[in-house]
């Protein structure tokens, strides 16, 4: 295996795996030690990963897995798949935060990431990865009531900012 | 608005945002950190990431072990009985520690039983697990 493939390959692929952390972690520092995670386990195995078609569904894969374990071993149980309260989205209703973002995409991505893990991982697992509410619930080993709930819940609170940063403007 | 309506609404926002790029420091760092993992001996690594020799030689270990177990114990246990230690230990259970054997048995059925009402009311109530 050559340094030059390798390197290639991260370069291809990083901002498929960046890019999938950020979105399940809402934190750009920890997407990156996962990223950096998943292609030290993509070199282990570069033989059969270097050159597969199938590279982008395990990268994708193994940085979910990645992400979910990041999140249940650094960070209370009670607050991930519990009923946190939810004060995630108040520091965008501050006005001087509102009027700093002028991209409507960024500041919907912001508030992705500002919402509490256990509402944002369902929501990106089903409006991402295109994964049912059933296997989301397997996934994270929480009811299946529980899962539309959150889920729900994440739509409401974007909702919710997305009109007021449309009435902001 | 409607379940179905804000679905279908908050999907088509979330689909049109662009994926976040990678930034110009995770290239370097991933780089770095294969570099340190494969300046490692081979022997502190993952199993599975050994050479295929050592890999062959460790299961032959391995497995000359568990023969090595599985021929000797017989033997070791022959020797073990022939000993007054364990006369005087098999006089002691029988008076002092075999009639408590039930109660003790008891306790700790008891005790797991307790632990799994707590165990699955936790689950519930907190977890949201069915």
């Amino acid at each position: 295996m050559s340094d030059a493939a390798f390197e290639a390959f991260v370069r291809r692929y990083q901002d498929l795996v960046y890019g999938t952390a950020v979105r399940l972690l809402g934190n750009p520092v920890d997407a990156e030690d996962v990223a950096q995670t998943v292609f030290l386990r993509a070199f282990q195995r570069f033989a059969q990963v270097g050159t597969s078609p199938a590279a982008p569904g395990w990268l994708k894969t193994v940085t979910r897995n990645e992400c979910l374990n990041h999140l249940s071993r650094y960070r209370n149980r009670w607050q991930l798949f519990g009923d946190a309260p939810e004060t995630a989205l108040a520091s965008a209703d501050s006005p001087a935060t509102q009027l700093e973002i002028d991209d409507r995409r960024r500041e919907l991505a912001a508030a992705l990431a500002r919402l509490p893990d256990h509402q944002r991982v369902p929501l990106v697992l089903f409006h991402f990865d295109e994964m049912g509410y059933q296997e989301i619930a397997a996934t994270l080993g929480v009811s299946l009531a529980k899962v539309k709930t959150d889920i729900f819940r994440a739509r409401e609170a974007l909702r919710r900012y997305l009109s007021e940063a449309d009435a902001a403007h | 608005m409607r379940r179905i309506d804000l679905e279908s609404a908050v999907h088509e926002e979330l689909r049109a945002l662009p994926l976040p790029a990678a930034p110009p420091t995770l290239l370097p760092r991933v780089l770095a950190a294969v570099e340190a993992w494969a300046r490692r001996p081979w022997y502190s690594r993952t199993w599975f990431t050994w050479p295929g020799v050592w890999q062959a030689v460790s299961i032959a270990a391995v497995a000359v072990a568990a023969a090595a177990a599985v021929v000797g114990t017989p033997w070791v246990l022959q020797s073990i009985e022939e000993t007054t230690a364990v006369t005087a230990a098999r006089i002691l259970w029988r008076t002092l520690a075999a009639p408590l054997v039930p109660y003790l048995f008891a306790v700790v059925m008891l005790m797991c039983l307790a632990c799994a009402a707590v165990g699955t009311a936790l689950n519930r109530l907190a977890f949201g697990r069915t």
